[in-house]
């Protein structure tokens, strides 16, 4: 897609699959941010992870068998926490151990039956070790992330707000909520392959967090978020690759120090000095 | 609906929350007609919010029949929510929230647009016309948590104004209000139920009620024990007799 622009087809790839994947994951952070359920991020990302491990034990698809796992937990997780009468947060950690222990379990005994899975791409990402599919594939969940923050953003807004407000309101809270959670599953499987499930919870929560720093209206948050992540991911993924440096682990890096100096420089934590 | 048809009709509700034994309400019949002005009274934990959120169908209702604005609440929760206010109890914001005052108004009519439709003209001006009311208009570009309680108490009465809903339920509306401001807001609620729409309110200050004829509903344990109509002079007394404090 970006071949008129970068010649290098490696780079290219590279460039394509962040840009897509900071775009949708950082969309979509911001709603869980703002949501304060930034534990979704870390839950996904290993229930995709943890489908990728027994999608390779049994011999199908990595991808596939992470959008399903990512999807099983979107279904389980919605009404668990309105059934279960638990904080959204108590159901993810739940869940979140739950997923770590069925890819260890995967992992540790394709290792024992010496099918010797190279499983550090589920963890750590490769970039360059993606199919054309996977980046049109990122390329589309992007769009729709777009399109459906677009669409439904009176009632996003209003539930990010206040959930129980938006609810008295008159506004159809719970569709709105298990289509994020679905679209924050999809995006997650096929952010997998490049950023890693242990990374991936990076790029969710810290582009959200960055702008939040910033801004001081949802819709900025919306604009702002992808704008930096892209930013970033771009530009970890030409660092690494330019030095020879794991790309997806750089990319976090430089997202955390950006983060911190985001903090630094907010000036939401200023106190003024004026007297008038 | 024509004026003096009941607004609110409840017959023999019962409401549980999940997991919980016993009912909150139990057996609660009701009727309180259009432009009426009704107090709750009660001691703590009487369910006196939890009726206010069966009204609106946010709780679910296990037993009996609730109608409101002709609908029943069951079947129609969301429809009903789109023309009944609700100005809720507890509410806290951090003191960083993306939205501004204006913002959190406009929210008010959200329901009443749809799925996609996005405010247009008449919203914008109800909207106005709500942040006037309540004389809010030079903080409509402030974020909403950087306001005191009072102030966000009057933009959350404001973004249920935007609504022009047929009913408002207040759950406590007075509790963070100085008196002038309680006495304003009394007024503001005093006009809105004179032009029709249906105020119920869950209230342990009494002193700030509209000069009006008012129905007095105390709740003990779950049920009403008291459904009257009185003067807002005798309202303190009523609610003081029939409450049993456990």
């Amino acid at each position: 897609m970006l071949e008129f622009l970068i010649s290098n087809n490696i780079l290219c790839h590279a460039v394509e699959a962040m840009l897509f994947a900071s775009v949708g994951c950082s969309i979509l952070g911001v709603i869980i941010t703002q949501l304060n359920i930034s534990s979704i991020g870390f839950t996904m990302s290993h229930a995709a992870f943890a489908g990728a491990a027994a999608g390779m034990f049994f011999g199908i698809g990595g991808t596939t068998a992470a959008i399903i796992a990512s999807l099983g937990v979107a279904l389980l997780l919605g009404p668990l926490s309105d059934r279960a009468r638990m904080s959204t947060d108590t159901t993810l950690g739940v869940l979140f151990g739950m997923m770590m222990a069925i890819a260890i379990f995967f992992i540790s005994y394709m290792q024992y039956l010496g099918r010797g899975a190279d499983t550090s791409a589920l963890m750590f990402g490769n970039v360059i070790a993606l199919y054309r599919e996977d980046i049109y594939a990122l390329a589309v969940i992007s769009v729709i992330a777009i399109l459906f923050v677009a669409i439904f953003f009176k009632e996003i807004s209003a539930i990010i707000f206040n959930r129980k407000i938006a609810v008295a309101a008159g506004i159809r809270v719970t569709p709105i909520y298990y289509a994020t959670l679905f679209m924050i599953a999809i995006t997650v499987a096929l952010s997998l392959n490049i950023v890693g499930g242990l990374l991936l919870y990076v790029w969710l929560v810290t582009p959200a967090a960055i702008v939040y720093q910033f801004c001081y209206n949802v819709k900025s948050l919306f604009i702002g978020a992808p704008l930096v992540a892209a930013a970033i991911s771009v530009s970890g993924a030409w660092a690494g690759l330019e030095y020879s440096l794991p790309v997806g682990p750089l990319t976090a890096v430089i997202f955390s120090i950006v983060f911190l100096f985001s903090v630094a420089l907010s000036p939401k934590r200023r106190i003024t000095d004026r007297k008038n | 609906m024509k004026p003096r048809d009941p607004a609110i009709e409840l017959k023999g509700i019962y409401t549980a929350y999940e997991g919980s034994d016993l009912p909150v309400i139990r057996d609660v019949s009701l009727t309180v007609r259009q432009g009426e002005f009704v107090i709750i009274g009660g001691p703590n934990g009487a369910g006196k919010t939890t009726l206010l959120e069966t009204i609106n169908g946010m709780l679910a209702i296990t037993h009996g029949r609730a109608e409101v604005s002709g609908m029943d609440v069951s079947k129609q929760g969301v429809d009903v929510r789109k023309r009944v206010g609700y100005v809720i109890q507890n509410f806290s914001f951090d003191p960083l929230s993306p939205f501004s005052v204006e913002q959190v108004v406009m929210m008010g009519r959200y329901g009443l647009l749809g799925w996609l439709r996005q405010p247009g003209e008449e919203d914008y001006q109800a909207a106005d016309r709500a942040i006037e009311l309540l004389r809010i208009g030079d903080l409509r570009e402030t974020p909403i948590g950087r306001l005191s309680g009072g102030q966000q108490q009057k933009v959350l009465i404001a973004q249920n104004l935007a609504k022009k809903p047929e009913i408002l339920l207040l759950d406590e509306p007075f509790s963070n209000l100085d008196l002038c401001t309680r006495d304003f807001i009394s007024r503001i609620l005093k006009d809105i139920a004179d032009q029709g729409c249906t105020v119920v309110m869950v209230s342990h200050a009494f002193d700030a009620l509209p000069d009006r004829d008012i129905r007095i509903v105390v709740m003990n344990s779950g049920s009403i024990s008291l459904n009257r109509v009185c003067h807002a002079d005798e309202v303190e007394a009523l609610v003081r007799q029939a409450s049993v404090v456990a």
